[in-house]
């Protein structure tokens, strides 16, 4: 039977069709059999989230911009789906030209959350392509990179990728193609392509690494063994953001995605320095974007797309410098048209409310802040710039501007949490609560939700070395919280601690953990970051099968002089930071951004050769170890 | 305020999606294409769009309708034109009428609709035989069992439902072209007609093996879109 019948076949037989139907509108279809390198770009998960990832639609219009590549893409198959394929024998396939992922040049995975994992694994052998890259050396099977937020532990990875492409895309993607192409024209084989791809800033190829453990049993070394390989992979930046391609012909998702709207990148990085924050250091440094830029990207979205919303994404929009002129502009411009603009994330602060008030005219859905922590001691150990004055601020703001419904986010089992942190977010709860209840008329509807999610240590984070608390510790601060937050007006809400007990184990996990991937793959775990289909008790079991005591990897706290499995991964800033501003953290000592002109001495600048920007051209000068 | 009637195609990915993505996708077209859409009122406004029925996620739809309402009148082939560069692929106008004020909604119109349904001679146990279609429609009751959204099976009679049933068969696939009752006061779906009339032969095919295409909407007997040719 052909490739369509096939398709349509299967399709005909699940919940969801229109996830691997294609023909979206935008969506590119090149000529197959006259582009010169034709690459995937393989979300795993399904199309709902992927398709509201901006670095999908980034690099989708970077790579079909090109003449001589074309991308197309794929999402993870739901399990229905996968069902379907492995009972006909469909493998794998893309959705624009519904080419099976073994005809392309390069397979690309986007490493959003550990959790996702799995779902790679699943994708390369639905694919019919061997999991491991020592199963490609023979054969001519694509080249299967990855890149993402969780290419800054590749480790648990490092068996099943060929090559990881550390930070911003834009224009290492250009290089890794053009290097495609010229092996190609060289006629070069596997391991000509990949030593030239490690010949590239910003790209790690884990099998020309040695990795060596001690009898502690940490890593002890990570060394190259391939003449001319760097030792330690730095990340790539974009210097100006401005410059730099921006998709203004986007996707629009045919069936309705989790975010169904335009997206305007504002600004990349955010230098609050949060300390259990890993975003806020693989992002580093802030680029703002012109106004002017920013007005004629929103332009060209709306026509090109027609979205009747447009959000203005980043790590934290409050803090871009020119907000609420922007925010003003897009109002006058598009607001006849009956476009709305959006914020996704709040700063903990009246001005964001403010903001708010300015862009949602209907008080319809409820406001979020999220101030991590329950006391001013804990926040001035996570390096949260948050007063319970900011916060009492905003939601006073917040309730008098008219919304009736706050939804307040927190981590428990932070490092050096006690009791009274607890007591903490349990106060604050009723406080705002108690808030809402003089100055909301509707009382019947006044709502404060309070959801607590479990501190995960991240690598190049300051809390790097931190343990994770166990799951029985989770668990008794959850039923503490719970019993404390009951009552008219008050919602809790939870993550399953069990999702971040693994989530930990593998952002912190090194190359001993393929094996127990590959266990838990083989045991059916998929999606695991979907709680309806993750299973914690396969996952042991797949642990325990290999050999490896995953609470090692949650529970270790490491000394400073430790090599950690990922020291060998360049994000920018210096281990010297991040044991400083660890040490400050224990000592709840504060470090201000740098926006404010104040350099902590992070040590990216220097490193990166790059500067912070803020719009109008106005630099924050870097000064080095101002603070040592 | 002015009303066009858009008689549409919805094929090939297109047939994919749900009505519900159906319509924010013409939303967006319709964005896209610049027309001057009349927008309900509220805290939340929608272009006025109507629809004739549901199209289920899978079938194609070749003769499709859907009225919108405009602020200002535009010229029906400008319309057309402007709507047709506007939508991805799959979805296409066809043909855009003006609807007269007074004329009843779509919905209320609509009471049945043509239907071909093709199974691929593999997926088919044996070909029905030649006087099944006369037999089948010679039965005064024709009962079909479907399972409500509250999960209770449900007995009914489609018989009166289905209005004309025609077999043709083209290289040892099945084709039949029927005529059902759609619509609120009866709503017979093809999958379940085409089915009964499978088994009444004495044949069971897969429902997920069923391509089926609408192809035209009517009114009683005047015909509200058709398929051309």
């Amino acid at each position: 039977m052909d490739m369509n019948k096939l398709v349509e076949k299967a399709l005909n037989r699940v919940q969801k069709p229109g996830r691997y139907a294609g023909g979206e509108w935008n969506a590119v279809r090149k000529d197959w059999h006259n582009t010169g390198v034709k690459m995937a770009f393989a979300f795993p998960d399904v199309y709902e989230v992927g398709m509201s990832h901006l670095g999908l639609q980034i690099l989708y219009s970077v790579v079909n911009g090109r003449d001589d590549a074309l991308v197309e893409r794929v999402f993870a198959p739901w399990v229905d789906m996968e069902e379907q394929m492995r009972k006909t024998g469909l493998p794998l396939f893309s959705l624009e030209s519904r080419k099976p992922l073994r005809d392309f040049d390069i397979v690309g995975f986007t490493l959003q959350y550990e959790l996702s994992f799995t779902n790679i694994l699943n994708m390369l052998d639905l694919a019919g392509i061997p999991l491991r890259s020592a199963g490609r050396e023979r054969g001519d099977y694509p080249l299967v990179v990855a890149g993402g937020p969780c290419a800054f532990n590749p480790e648990p990875l490092a068996d099943f990728i060929d090559a990881f492409v550390l930070g911003e895309g834009e224009d290492v993607i250009h290089e890794l193609l053009d290097a495609c192409l010229e092996a190609r024209r060289r006629g070069e084989g596997r391991r000509e392509l990949l030593l030239r791809l490690a010949g590239i800033d910003g790209i790690y190829v884990p099998s020309f690494y040695q990795v060596e453990y001690n009898e502690r049993g940490l890593v002890q070394s990570v060394t190259p063994v391939v003449a001319g390989v760097p030792a330690r992979v730095k990340k790539r930046v974009v210097a100006d953001l401005d410059k730099v391609h921006y998709p203004t012909r986007m996707i629009v998702p045919a069936i309705e995605p989790v975010h169904d709207r335009a997206m305007l990148e504002v600004q990349r990085g955010c230098t609050r320095g949060c300390r259990f924050c890993q975003a806020g250091v693989i992002y580093r440094p802030v680029r703002e974007k012109e106004p002017e830029t920013l007005l004629r990207q929103a332009e060209e979205l709306l026509a090109s797309t027609g979205w009747g919303e447009i959000s203005l994404t980043s790590l934290s929009t409050s803090d871009y410098s020119r907000v609420g002129p922007l925010i003003g502009a897009l109002a006058e411009k598009h607001g006849g048209a009956g476009v709305n603009v959006s914020l996704p994330s709040l700063r903990v602060d009246a001005f964001s409310v403010d903001l708010a008030k300015e862009v949602q005219k209907v008080r319809r859905s409820s406001l979020t802040f999220a101030p991590e922590a329950g006391t001013q001691r804990l926040r001035n150990v996570i390096n949260k710039g948050v007063t319970e004055d900011d916060l009492m601020e905003a939601v006073t703001a917040a309730f008098a501007g008219g919304w009736h419904a706050i939804k307040l986010y927190f981590m428990i089992g932070l490092p050096t949490e006690t009791g009274e942190d607890l007591e903490g977010i349990a106060r604050l709860a009723h406080r705002v609560l108690e808030r809402g209840r003089g100055l909301v008329k509707a009382k019947g509807r006044l709502k404060v939700t309070v959801s607590v999610s479990s501190f995960v240590p991240k690598s190049h984070t300051p809390f790097q070395w931190e343990p994770q608390n166990t799951l029985d510790e989770l668990r008794r601060k959850q039923e503490f919280l719970r019993a404390r937050l009951r009552g008219r007006g008050l919602v809790f809400n939870w993550h399953d601690p069990e999702s971040s007990f693994l989530e930990a184990v593998l952002s912190r996990g090194d190359r001993r953990l393929a094996a127990s991937i590959e266990a838990a793959w083989r045991r059916g775990c998929r999606f695991d970051g979907w709680s309806e289909l993750f299973d914690l008790d396969k996952w042991r079991a797949a642990f325990a099968e290999t050999g490896i005591d995953p609470g090692q990897y949650a529970y270790r706290r490491y000394e400073y002089e430790d090599v950690l499995p990922w020291d060998h991964i360049g994000a920018g800033v210096s281990k010297k930071y991040l044991v400083r501003e660890h040490r400050r953290a224990v000592a709840g000592e504060k470090t201000p951004d740098c926006r404010g002109g104040k350099c902590p001495g992070c040590g990216l600048c220097p490193a990166l050769e790059i500067r912070p920007r803020l719009a109008g051209g106005e630099s924050v000068a870097p000064l080095q170890d101002l603070l040592q | 305020m002015p009303r066009y009637r858009i008689c549409y195609s919805k094929h090939g990915p297109a047939r994919y999606i749900s009505h519900l993505d159906l319509v924010r996708a013409l939303e967006r077209a319709l964005r896209r294409a610049g027309l001057p859409v009349a927008y309900s009122e509220g805290f939340n406004p929608h272009p006025r769009l109507s629809f004739a029925a549901p199209l289920p996620v899978g079938s194609e739809g070749l003769a499709e309708l859907v009225d919108v309402e405009t602020t200002a009148p535009v010229a029906r082939r400008e319309l057309a034109g402007r709507l047709n560069a506007a939508l991805p692929r799959g979805l296409s106008v066809r043909e855009v009428t003006e609807v007269p004020e007074n004329a009843p909604s779509l919905m209320a119109a609509l009471d049945s609709a043509g239907y071909i349904v093709h199974v691929d001679a593999g997926d088919l146990p044996a070909c029905p035989p030649a006087d099944a279609v006369r037999s089948f429609l010679a039965l005064d009751h024709i009962e079909v069992t479907r399972r409500g959204k509250d999960g209770q099976e449900k007995v009914r009679d489609i018989r009166p439902g289905i209005l004309d049933l025609k077999m043709l068969s083209v290289d040892g696939d099945l084709i039949l072209e029927l005529r059902l009752k759609t619509g609120s006061a009866m709503n017979v779906r093809p999958e379940e007609a085409v089915e009964a009339f499978l088994r009444h032969a004495g044949l069971a095919v897969d429902r997920a093996d069923l391509r089926i295409t609408r192809t035209g909407l009517f009114a009683g007997d005047s015909v509200l879109s058709k398929q051309p040719g």
